[in-house]
């Protein structure tokens, strides 16, 4: 018998106290992350201009250039123009735009027509989810000087849905300029340059932008003039990375005579030495090699900034492996006396209170629904095994899970790597930061990635080192090439498809899907089974056929120097990342991603439970308590008799097989067409916040789901469906996973706990073995939400006081108070009641 | 008739247990209890033969389950349903099955043997180094044939094994179950024979001597002794500090008081029972927290090494 008080986190305790005016504790050890901190906190984020008008500018006037010199030639222009901020209190300097707290920048080049249509609204109206704020002066500033350059198809967004083939526009949009999409069939890349990125921030650290222009400059003077390749190609290519190291010591030299300027008119002496001392390491890096751990910290920092200024990467760019590129030169300031543990944390949260003030600004309808909350994640990866694949935990490792648990921000998102070898400590220590309860650490593991990414063609030495990037997604940072974002399957819609003959619920009569029949007349399971698949493979045809088009469409509009002058294989072949032409070595590692796959899943089940085995509910009598939604008479009877049918997530061979066998069609798919495409092509689960949207547009589903509610997120169990507890949803994602296909990537999992199940040193040793357990099950990744259902009804009630409670949403973490209420709602819904 | 195919009578297997013994844990609950303790927060679990919860809450009044009984046993009245408990054979509950709303449970089902470790074996992975599965109720040492083919088949299966025990039972049965065990839960509510009787429908001396027993036997068992504090009953210093002396005094590897809730007051409902306390009493959290100190200066609360987790 469980007998029960109730149990806290740490956050919980800090935020309770907090309402009874008591300090967070952390005040007093961390007071430079607190004053950071206060200045930002709660802020509604600015749109910023100027980055816009910059690149516009340089754009208009270099017309008939390579892209990728043209897009360096703008980075510089950037660089000359755009105002540089050293922040009050800050030692690690450097924005993007606006320093009055919270702030986003603007990328025309990408969705133009979207910004151009939404700021006057912004400015007028403001908007209830994830508000904005911008300056008149600003809107008149994009309208007049930025805008009209990118109509007429100049922006990517509409030059892409333009070049789509209509069949495959008519499934993804609901207007043909493409504003409203149909969450069907669900692009991805309208509202993010790239992919979710990392850069090789090791290589600036260790060597300098000086050395790396040195060395394209020994290049370009080694060209063979009559080589058409070496002039038409390498040339252009050579010479934007020369610019692209100019623009980024240049930028970085105006930090440096900023805060020279600064510390001259400073009255305080410490902020004196302060500022000089940020100066003089702003004159050195990242020209050159970086000789201390601050200066390897602001170099990192300038690239992660730069990259922003260059391209928008969807969810903004990641960290990388922190513990593994700055750990040479913490040993080394450590051993030699200059750097003390504080100190490296003081500087960790300045780099915090950096990434959380940036945030990605999103405008388009899509966009916004795939990151509530303001979502962004800069995934900061420790842990895993060195490319020599010994274990890679080191005193770093340590100090950024220490890092972690006195952020009161969901900054840094961390995520650790875990393999077969990781040590005891490692393990604990993740446990105890996981029980703090701001769902950080995110698990990545070595045991199902490594050997999937050497599959694919990644060098041993490549896999080893790869990095955590944005929610769920893994990069290793010099092989892998594929940076467009692919489309999203609505595997919910399908099934609604299935049941109406090709058509949706809710699209009337519109023909969307492959003309199936009509299920009544379906004899047996076999046959529905069989109906469905087709028009999943229906659907996936479209999520294919539409990556050689965003490829291609892409390469028209979009440059990456800075991230090519960082891959080594895109600067050996001086081919730009994002072009249609593949780089010599590099890995394209494409993917589709699938929403809704418990929800799916619980519902084929119900229709062969309740229609064909059990029979307690005719085809005909379904489809009609279906198209009414459960209204009419007697049928929230039938709807609760569905919900009781087998489901996902409880180690129940019912339900787990019929997931098997959608997951074996999907990678059968790719490993047949996949290759016409040249690519890898990769089954995902990993729906981010998209979950609530596709729900939107979906049906009442037969697991006895009503029309329009939320389908279930990533890879875990559909709320209140895994009845048997957190292990069980473990076996059942392990049961549901075509091991003989290598053609799979992430699979987001959500395992949630009460603080109670936890509580203690013994909480945290079973933490330990689900974790272990997780990873010899080879599931990909999981996020572990430790919070009372209670905190989260009382944060909705009384959201001042909770205004800094952070919550794990969907591979990343986010204020609860800042989330859409749709989203809270489904938070609460997922969270653990205690067993009794 | 093989081990695995012996049958008792299981009310529950829940997985991924977290306080009910090392590590994580599938719990197994056994129906039926020697005891009647009146702050019982399972009274499900307290009669030896399957019974028919109702929710009346839940209840959609549909029917459903009217048409589905052969033994003409329920009835639908304008208070929900009436269920004639002395024509009701449950008979693999169809009324059950078919209930849209769960307003209907089942407590009780014969398993085998066999049965109950199949279910038990898919949580296996996470036992690691320290889990497994625990046996619990009810009283376990209720079915004796049952919990010894259960625990000897546990063995043969290599799975690591604890019991949840009242200690009220037939002091040869209890030592065999010990040598088949990896770590004991015993609850020791009371140590006056009279009030144990009062408070728990039994006198509380077979218990002691039969935990005695068992150190004797088995000293190298370990044996964690839990207390529930109940309002009234023994939420007080001296009681505490009595139980703590008499687990310290047996060598028990850990003492741990329980605080008293009322999170099984609903079940009484559903079984058609009234609750035995009354349904204000709170338990002082300050207090609970001395009593907690207190005992923990005698014997520890917390296990004291990875031999006894």
């Amino acid at each position: 018998m469980t007998q029960c008080a109730t149990a806290y986190t740490v956050q919980e305790r800090i935020l309770h106290d907090q309402s009874k005016g008591s300090a967070n504790p952390y005040r007093a050890t961390h007071p430079r992350l607190f004053r950071l901190f206060d200045a930002f906190d709660g802020t509604t984020p600015v749109v910023d201009v100027e980055r816009a008008r910059w690149f516009t500018e340089s754009m208009r006037e270099t017309a008939g250039y390579p892209l990728v010199l043209r897009w360096a030639m703008a980075l510089m222009n950037i660089a000359k123009k755009i105002t540089v901020y050293v922040d009050d209190d800050q030692l690690i300097v450097g924005r993007c735009g606006s320093d009055r707290g919270r702030y986003g920048i603007l990328y025309p080049e990408l969705e133009g027509d979207v910004i151009a249509r939404s700021l006057p609204s912004l400015l007028d109206e403001g908007r209830e989810s994830c508000p904005l704020v911008i300056d008149p002066e600003d809107v008149r500033i994009y309208m007049e000087e930025v805008a009209p350059y990118w109509q007429n198809d100049r922006c990517f967004r509409e030059d892409y849905v333009h070049h789509l083939p209509p069949e495959i526009r008519e499934v993804g949009y609901r207007d043909k300029d493409g504003y409203i999409p149909r969450f069907v069939c669900n692009d991805t890349c309208t509202y993010r340059t790239s992919l979710q990125w990392v850069p090789d921030y090791g290589k600036v650290i260790r060597l300098g932008l000086k050395h790396m222009k040195e060395d394209a400059l020994r290049r370009l003077d080694a060209l063979d003039h009559f080589s058409p390749t070496d002039t038409l190609r390498c040339r252009p290519f050579l010479e934007a990375m020369v610019m692209v190291c100019d623009a980024i010591v240049l930028w970085a030299g105006r930090h440096a005579e900023l805060a020279r300027a600064k510390a001259s008119a400073e009255a305080d002496p410490g902020r004196r030495e302060e500022l000089l001392c940020i100066a003089d390491i702003c004159e050195r890096v990242p020209e050159y090699p970086a000789r201390t751990f601050h200066e390897a910290m602001q170099a990192q920092w300038f690239i992660s900034c730069f990259s922003r200024l260059e391209q928008r990467t969807g969810s903004i760019v990641s960290n990388g492996r922190m513990d593994q590129y700055l750990y040479p030169l913490y040993r080394k300031d450590m051993d030699e006396g200059r750097l003390t543990e504080s100190r490296a944390l003081e500087l960790f949260d300045c780099l915090w209170c950096n990434l959380a003030q940036y945030v990605d600004v999103s405008l388009s309808a899509a966009g916004l629904a795939s990151y509530d909350g303001y979502a962004h994640w800069e995934a900061v990866t420790i842990g895993g095994q060195t490319q020599e694949g010994q274990d890679a935990a080191n005193d770093l490792t340590y100090l950024l899970l220490e890092s972690r648990k006195s952020s009161p921000m969901p900054y840094p998102d961390l995520a650790v790597r875990i393999h077969a070898r990781s040590p005891e400590r490692l393990l604990l220590e993740v446990a105890e930061t996981m029980k703090v309860g701001q769902g950080y650490p995110k698990l990545f593991n070595d045991e199902e990635i490594i050997p999937l990414l050497m599959a694919k063609g990644v060098p041993c030495r490549d896999a080893n080192d790869y990095a955590a990037s944005g929610c769920t997604e893994v990069r290793c940072p010099n092989v892998g090439a594929f940076t467009a974002a692919s489309h999203q399957i609505n595997l919910c819609a399908v099934l609604d498809l299935t049941l109406h003959n090709g058509r949706m619920a809710s699209s009337g009569d519109l023909l969307l899907g492959l003309e199936t029949g009509d299920p009544r007349e379906w004899p047996d399971w076999e046959t529905f089974l069989q109906k469905f698949l087709m028009q999943l493979g229906h659907i996936t045809r479209y999520t294919f056929a539409a990556v050689p088009v965003i490829r291609k469409i892409r390469a028209r509009h979009f440059a990456a120097p800075l991230l090519d002058l960082l891959h080594e294989k895109a600067y050996d072949d001086c081919r730009d990342i994002h072009g249609e032409e593949k780089i010599d070595k590099a890995v394209y590692l494409a993917f589709f991603d699938t929403i809704g796959f418990a929800t799916m899943v619980d519902s084929l089940a119900a229709v062969k439970y309740a229609v064909y085995d059990e029979k307690f509910v005719t085809m005909d009598k379904l489809l009609e308590a279906l198209d009414a939604d459960f209204s009419k008479e007697g049928m929230e009877i039938l709807r609760r008799r569905l919900e009781k049918c087998p489901t996902f997530g409880n180690n129940d061979p019912y339900a787990d097989s019929i997931g098997l066998a959608v997951e074996r069609y999907m990678q059968e798919y790719s490993d047949k067409y996949a290759p016409e495409l040249g690519l890898q092509m990769d089954l995902r689960t990993s729906s981010v916040t998209a979950n609530l949207p596709h729900g939107k547009e979906v049906g009442a589903l037969p697991n006895g789901r009503h029309a329009g509610t939320p389908v279930s997120d990533g890879a875990s169990p559909c709320h209140h469906a895994d009845h048997c507890g957190p292990t069980m949803a473990l076996l059942s994602n392990y049961a549901t996973k075509a091991w003989e296909y290598p053609h799979r990537a992430a699979r987001l999992l959500n395992s949630k706990f009460t603080p109670k199940c936890v509580e203690g040193e013994e909480g945290s040793l079973r933490l330990v073995d689900f974790i272990r357990t997780w990873r010899d099950l080879r599931l990909w990744h999981m996020q572990v939400n430790i919070i009372n259902r209670e905190t989260l009804e009382a944060a909705q009630k009384d959201p001042d006081s909770y205004r800094n409670l952070v919550v794990r949403v969907a591979g990343y973490s986010a204020y609860f108070t800042e989330l859409s209420p749709t989203l809270q709602n489904d938070i609460i819904e997922r969270t653990a009641y205690e067993s009794v | 008739m093989a081990q695995s195919d012996i049958q008792g009578l299981v009310f529950n297997i829940q997985h991924f247990s977290m306080h009910d013994g090392p590590g994580i844990r599938t719990l197994v609950f056994f129906k039926g209890c020697p005891l009647r303790c009146r702050w019982c927060s399972n009274p499900e679990s307290q009669s030896g033969v399957e019974e028919l919860g109702y929710d009346r809450e839940k209840c959609l009044r549909c029917g459903t389950c009217l048409s589905v009984c052969t033994r003409g046993a329920l009835s639908l009245t304008g208070d929900g349903l009436r269920i004639d408990r002395t024509r009701c054979r449950i008979d693999r509950a169809p009324c059950v099955r078919s209930c849209p709303a769960e307003a209907l449970r089942l407590y009780g089902e014969k398993m085998t043997v066999g049965e109950v470790l199949d279910e038990v074996e898919k949580e296996a992975p996470f036992y690691r180094l320290h889990g497994g599965v625990t046996l619990s109720g009810g009283e376990p040492l209720m079915q004796g044939e049952f919990v010894l083919a259960l625990l000897r088949e546990a063995g043969r299966r290599k799975l690591r094994t604890a019991m949840e025990t009242c200690a009220f039972a037939d002091r040869e049965l209890f030592l065999e179950a010990a040598s088949l065990l990896d770590y004991l839960l015993a609850d020791v509510k009371l140590m006056d024979d009279a009030r144990h009787r009062r408070a728990a429908g039994q006198p509380v001396q077979v218990i002691l001597d039969n935990l005695r027993a068992v150190r004797r036997a088995y000293p190298s068992l370990p044996l964690h002794v839990r207390t529930p504090v109940v309002p009234g009953i023994n939420d007080n210093m001296e009681d505490i500090l009595a139980i703590a002396s008499f687990a310290a005094g047996i060598g028990a590897a850990r003492y741990e008081l329980l605080p008293y809730h009322r999170l099984g007051l609903q079940k009484y409902g559903y079984l058609e029972r009234s609750y035995p306390l009354s349904e204000e009493l709170v338990l002082e959290d300050e207090l609970f927290q001395r009593l907690r100190t207190a005992a923990a200066e005698i014997c520890p609360a917390q296990a004291v090494s990875d031999e006894t987790r």
